[in-house]
């Protein structure tokens, strides 16, 4: 039986390094609101984004300066990148992905390797249930990509570019992994989803739903 | 002189007979409480409880952008807590809403309760906020309040040490009582909120008013001990509930 456990509760006699938890004494505690399976992993339910070196992120440009771009990244100061880093030129409001280039000891980030991303919507998504979104080797994500005919793209800051498509059908489907990310079986589910709503090609889609057919 | 502001009064009225208390009560036993955590839907956390007479509405923020910036501390996430009653929360008891020397010396005892427990470190340069708005008052609004923010935080996923839970203790017609009414609280002879950390039992914050002795005070204690369980199970249940629920629901798809 999967266990949902608060802060503090003991994780492991073990002394071994596990994310989102603290070491006190010999023993593992949780530091987040987390889940505990059977044999005894843990995953974070809840967390804060901390970015690492070498990370795939989406943000949005929010400022430009001689010295380069800031990039908001979802987080409490904005991602920072360089005008050594890039030769193109960026607008404010441009949606961008990148990849962390170096993080330092107060959290400052700058990122490198940086691209526009087409027109689109991004959305924050909780960033502890990222990995359910991606899925099993991005089986997840090519699965919604493939059959929504949507280009997605997921920051691991928990921003989500979605290309402008079919969003009302990809925003429902993320909506419910994020509220059934700590479920099993969340793939099958989401892939019968899709089955049954997939687009017809001659349908004309207005808000959320299928409005009216086009008629040859 | 508003009618009836006697913070602490006394009165001809006997508060316990036959080891009842005026609302039926024994006294180790805890007025009614409910929670519900995931009620306000920008905020990274919230939580609303519904202790007695009380009720208390909190919303966490954060870690954020530290405002204003010359605060900011490279060494860790400053915690900032605002506790506020409203001015329709029956304000006789406590004078009047908005910043007033009683609301910030509880924000201020009630941060400190969490600077204890938040791992802050791991969050330079930025805040942490906690709302907490009481709705409505009916005594021991302090201790509702901490144990909102307690599970607000924990479902907003900051890192903490522990949990915790609070409880109003005091003396009452000479018998020390848990969980004071408003009318204990006032007629009453002492009464001593208590807040304890789950896993270690750890006191993060203590007040007391009137007098009490050093036996009375080991067996207030022991009563806030045996009370925080409850309290500490009801907020475990309140948190496990929003995953419970998204388990249990019919609507396959929603938006």
């Amino acid at each position: 039986m999967r266990k949902i456990v608060l802060p503090g509760e003991k994780i492991s006699d073990e002394k071994r390094f596990i994310p989102y938890t603290f070491l006190e004494g010999n023993s593992v505690y949780a530091a987040v609101l987390g889940m505990l399976d059977e044999e005894g992993r843990y995953v974070p339910l809840e967390s804060v984004y901390r970015p690492a070196a070498e990370d795939v992120v989406v943000g949005i440009i929010t400022d430009s300066r001689h010295s380069g771009y800031d990039i908001d990244l979802n987080m409490p100061y904005p991602g920072f990148l360089s005008s050594r880093e890039t030769r193109a030129d960026f607008n404010v409001g441009d949606f961008v992905m990148g990849v962390v280039r170096v993080v330092d000891e107060v959290g400052n980030v700058d990122l490198s390797d940086v691209r526009r991303l087409p027109k689109g919507e991004i959305i924050s998504f909780p960033s502890a249930k990222i990995p359910r979104l991606i899925g099993k080797k991005s089986s997840m994500i090519n699965m919604i990509k493939e059959k929504t005919g949507s280009d997605v793209v997921v920051g691991k800051n928990g921003y989500v570019w979605i290309s402008e498509n079919d969003i009302p059908l990809v925003l429902r489907v993320i909506n419910t992994i994020m509220q059934k990310a700590h479920m099993s079986g969340l793939t099958d589910e989401i892939s019968k989803f899709l089955d049954e709503h997939k687009i017809d090609k001659n349908s004309v889609r207005i808000g959320n739903s299928i409005e009216f057919t086009i008629q040859k | 002189m508003f009618e009836g502001e006697h913070m602490a009064g006394t009165t001809d009225k006997q508060l316990i007979i036959d080891g009842k208390r005026t609302d039926g009560r024994t006294i180790d036993e805890i007025r009614p409480l409910r929670i519900e955590v995931g009620v306000i839907s920008s905020a990274d956390g919230s939580a609303l409880v519904e202790w007695g007479g009380n009720k208390v509405l909190c919303g966490v923020y954060g870690p954020r952008e530290c405002i204003p910036k010359h605060e900011a501390s490279p060494y860790g996430a400053l915690i900032k807590c605002r506790y506020s009653m409203s001015p329709f929360a029956s304000l006789s008891e406590h004078g009047r809403s908005g910043p007033n020397r009683r609301s910030l010396e509880i924000s201020k005892v009630i941060r400190e309760v969490f600077e204890n427990l938040i791992i802050a470190e791991n969050f330079p340069k930025t805040q942490i906020n906690i709302f907490i708005d009481v709705l409505q008052a009916d005594g021991g609004t302090r201790v509702a309040s901490i144990t909102a923010a307690s599970a607000a935080l924990a479902s907003a996923g900051i890192p903490m040490r522990d949990v915790v839970s609070a409880i109003a203790t005091g003396k009452v017609d000479g018998q020390m009582v848990v969980d004071l009414g408003k009318d204990e609280d006032n007629f009453g002879q002492s009464d001593m909120p208590i807040a304890l950390s789950h896993r270690k039992k750890d006191i993060l914050l203590l007040q007391m008013d009137g007098l009490l002795t050093k036996e009375e005070i080991l067996k207030a204690l022991d009563m806030a001990e045996k009370s925080c369980e409850k309290v500490h199970e009801v907020q475990v249940a309140a948190v496990r509930k929003i995953y419970e629920s998204a388990a249990l629901s019919e609507q396959k798809i929603s938006l």
